[in-house]
């Protein structure tokens, strides 16, 4: 997994304005309008930095996306975030409670990337499941607290926190 | 009794559809309903087919980049949905709207109108996974969609709730039309034809549509459970709170096994219906074919665990599915004998449906071979998600299925059209799809035991497999090419055929009592069946009867076993009720994807739906 662009946001913007510019306005056009709501990517991720403003349009590409949200659950179990952010969980930690409702794209990532101290989960997560984590953060409120739970229980068997080992 | 020109008068106006595009909305003329049926089904037979190609275009060369996963997991599975539930078990059903009612001599099917919302609904399925595939929401989970990859946590989004929705659409339009299809063979047979005396395509169709009202309700039980565990978080498929996995597999299987079968059975009544008539001599062993079906219909149901020998249930019952699944060889290798018996007793004529199903008696027998064979759960481990899988159930599906229906619509399109395909070109036809078929489906057997998976979507080089994917890609183009000739050969024969009388192959059962095309009513008297084939009684015309009313709409009901004449029944006219019941079926269906108000909200047109439907009518004034 490429690790470029992990310092400052002020450095990845270079990285992005590189890596953007040519091509995919069209695919871009689409995303936006929602009609790659049910896409399905599996190949190199545009998610090599943290995003630049909330105007980046990779953002689309992820909270529009139905499966890049799912993925981002799934990490929500492997990193243990669910451990402290559980649904009644007192004051800001309870995430699905909308307190991070209206929060944009490059805070609620740059939270999860520097706001837990020791943590540091910039430098422990790779940039695209940021991202994910990111995108699914910020669709919680959608989600009732039912249908987490049912989510979870699927993912049981799936790595959880004290397991969880890391990408390979 | 030649009818007289004021009586088919009379009988045309008494049975016309209203002209134009509302006679089109409205129609409940069972001929109409089923060319409907079946065209749609062809084109989605064309689209899945091209899909098919592309797949194999996908496969012909290593690391081919053709596709991705992503896109070769939706195309396999649009095409066993589209190939299983829009076109094969449909067809079949058309077959049978269309056929019966002619077979039977009848004017129409039991429930006119209920036809027509069949077919309507199966529209709507139709419409919701091609529009759905046209956004980009394909169901990418193959043709069984199992939970957990199918339930929420894996499966986001609304790929897997059109698949599930899809399917209460097409099975709720299969139920449909099997309850209007035995009730039409049990109640309206012409006097004399008791079920002794019944033609085996009857028997055929009925026992199919027993088999789909006992089937479909396990699926459409299963989908509304995934879709409910999906949308309102039940937890019927959850096993960390008490769900169970294996339960979809059961609920799936118990209706996917009757359903090879619901294909399968109707496919032998073709057969019979064209041996005999080709054979020129009545079917050998009648009452043996008949048990054989009605054991097929019962046994399928007590076989559907060979699909999930890999999953680990208990030692005893891998053998006993192994053993039932085994032991349903036997009604169909006595079907078999007898067909074989017949044509070898009789004088064979090889016209086109005769060349079909001699296409389909040698590729069936290789297909039930290979079936015996992954019937055994301890082979089966070894082969279970190989390409020998896909080699298996496409020659029983292809070879089995839709080869006596390629050999049916040559049969019966003189029937439909007044006009004779070309020989030369059907022919041709035969030749390119069964040759192209075998070259392209027998080295997936091989491939299969080289190890190569099912469901792949491309293959490192140096395993071996090149070889045989070439020879599987081409055989494939030249079955799809088979198929593009014998299209054209209907097409232009449509217009450009030559005339073909009422009875141009000499047939031996009721259907070819009447003009062709067959009128809007059928047949002009009631015709009086004394013998298994009623058209071939020594040169004797037809006996028939008259007093079912030719001013109003009206069909002759007799009793069950003997076929005695009991009462005259009005038959419903053209309404719009069942295309807006339909639509307002289809609204409930598709919005309970999104939300489970849509059951609530969406009663309430159904419910006015159907209450105009239903809406009780004067009085038949007395005299008229
Ligand atoms: C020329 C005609 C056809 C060709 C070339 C073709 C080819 C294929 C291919 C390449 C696959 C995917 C195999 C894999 O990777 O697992 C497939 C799957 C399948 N086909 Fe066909 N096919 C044809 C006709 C049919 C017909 C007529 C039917 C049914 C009546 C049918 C039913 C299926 C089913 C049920 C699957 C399994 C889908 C799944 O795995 O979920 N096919 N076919
Ligand atoms: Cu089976």
């Amino acid at each position: 997994m490429a690790r470029s662009g992990l310092g400052s946001p002020d450095q990845a913007v270079e990285g992005h304005v590189a890596q953007w510019r040519p091509g995919r306005v069209m695919v871009l056009a689409c995303l936006i309008s929602a009609c790659g709501k049910e896409a399905r990517d599996i190949g190199p991720t545009v998610a090599q930095t943290a995003p630049v403003g909330k105007k980046d349009p990779r953002i689309a590409l992820f909270q529009g996306n139905v499966w890049q949200i799912a993925q981002g659950g799934r990490y929500f179990q492997y990193y243990g975030c669910a451990g402290c952010h559980h649904d009644g969980a007192p004051g800001t930690r309870d995430l699905a409670d909308g307190l991070r409702r209206g929060a944009d794209f490059p805070a609620v990532f740059a939270s999860i990337a520097h706001g837990h101290g020791d943590r540091s989960y910039a430098t422990r997560i790779p940039d695209e499941q940021l991202w994910q984590l990111t995108a699914y953060v910020r669709d919680l409120e959608r989600h009732t607290p039912q249908k987490r739970r049912r989510q979870m229980l699927d993912q049981r068997s799936e790595p959880q926190a004290a397991t969880w080992r890391g990408p390979q | 009794m030649r009818p007289d020109q004021d009586r088919l008068d009379r009988l045309s106006l008494t049975w016309r559809d209203p002209p134009g595009l509302w006679g089109f909305l409205t129609t409940v003329d069972h001929k109409r309903i089923a060319a409907r049926y079946i065209v749609t089904a062809l084109l989605l037979m064309f689209l899945a087919g091209m899909l098919a190609l592309d797949m194999r275009w996908q496969l012909s060369t290593p690391e081919n980049v053709r596709m991705g996963p992503q896109l070769y997991n939706e195309s396999f599975s649009l095409h066993g949905s589209t190939m299983l539930f829009l076109v094969s078990v449909p067809v079949m059903e058309a077959m049978a709207l269309w056929l019966v009612p002619l077979m039977l001599g009848q004017r129409n099917m039991a429930f006119p109108r209920l036809g027509a919302f069949s077919y309507w609904l199966y529209l709507g399925g139709v419409l919701t996974l091609w529009i759905s595939h046209a956004l980009d929401i394909t169901p990418d989970l193959g043709w069984f969609e199992y939970p957990p990859l199918s339930g929420p946590a894996y499966a986001p989004g609304h790929r897997a709730d059109i698949w599930a929705q899809m399917i209460t659409f097409t099975e709720v339009a299969a139920l449909a039309a099997s309850v209007n299809v035995a009730a039409t063979i049990l109640k309206m047979r012409p006097p004399g034809m008791t079920l002794a005396r019944m033609p085996v395509f009857l028997w055929a169709m009925l026992v199919a549509s027993i088999m789909t009202i006992l089937s479909m309700p396990a699926i459409m039980l299963v989908t509304s459970m995934l879709i409910a565990d999906r949308l309102v978080s039940t937890h019927f498929f959850s096993p960390a709170s008490g769900g169970d996995v294996l339960l979809f597999q059961h609920l799936f299987w118990f209706f996917g096994h009757p359903e090879v079968y619901i294909i399968f059975v109707p496919a032998t009544g073709f057969v019979s219906a064209i041996v005999e008539t080709f054979s020129r001599r009545p079917l050998f062993g009648h009452s043996v074919i008949v048990l054989a079906i009605l054991s097929i219909g019962a046994l399928a149901f007590g076989l559907w665990v060979h699909h999930m020998f890999a999953v680990g249930l208990p030692r005893l019952g891998n053998n006993f599915y192994t053993a039932a699944s085994m032991a349903i060889a036997l009604p169909a290798g006595l079907q078999i004998f007898c067909w074989i018996a017949t044509m070898w007793s009789g004088r064979p004529w090889l016209a086109t449906p005769m060349l079909w199903v001699i296409g389909f008696v040698t590729t069936f027998v290789i297909g039930g071979l290979s079936g015996v064979m992954t019937a055994s759960a301890a082979l089966d481990l070894q082969l279970t998600d190989s390409y020998f899988i896909v080699a298996h159930f496409h020659y029983v599906l292809v070879g089995g299925a839709m080869f006596p229906l390629f050999g049916a619509f040559c049969y019966w399109y003189p029937k439909a059209t007044g006009r004779m395909m070309s020989e030369r070109w059907g022919r041709i036809a035969f030749a390119l799809i069964v040759g192209g078929f075998n070259l392209g489906f027998f080295p997936m057997h091989l491939l299969g035991l080289m190890g190569m998976p099912r469901r792949v979507y491309t293959y490192p080089a140096g395993m071996g497999w090149e070889g045989l994917n070439q020879v599987a890609t081409l055989g494939s183009v030249v079955a799809v090419a088979g198929g593009l000739v014998f299209v054209a050969n209907a097409l232009v024969s449509y217009w450009r055929g030559a005339p073909s009388g009422g009875d141009p192959w000499g047939g031996s059962t009721l259907e070819w009592a009447g003009e062709a095309p067959a009128p809007s009513w059928n047949l002009a008297y009631t015709p009086m069946v004394d013998g298994l084939t009623p058209m071939w009684n020594g040169g004797r015309p037809l006996r028939v009867a008259d007093g079912v009313a030719i001013a109003r709409r009206e069909v002759l009901i007799t009793s069950v076993t003997d076929a005695d004449p009991l009462y005259r029944q009005k038959s419903a006219s053209p309404s719009i009720w069942p295309l807006l019941s339909a639509l307002a079926v289809s609204a409930m269906f598709i919005a309970s994807i999104f939300t489970p108000w849509a059951i609530v909200v969406g009663a309430v047109p159904i419910g006015a739906a159907l209450t105009g439907w239903f809406w009780p009518q004067r009085p038949r004034r007395s005299g008229a």
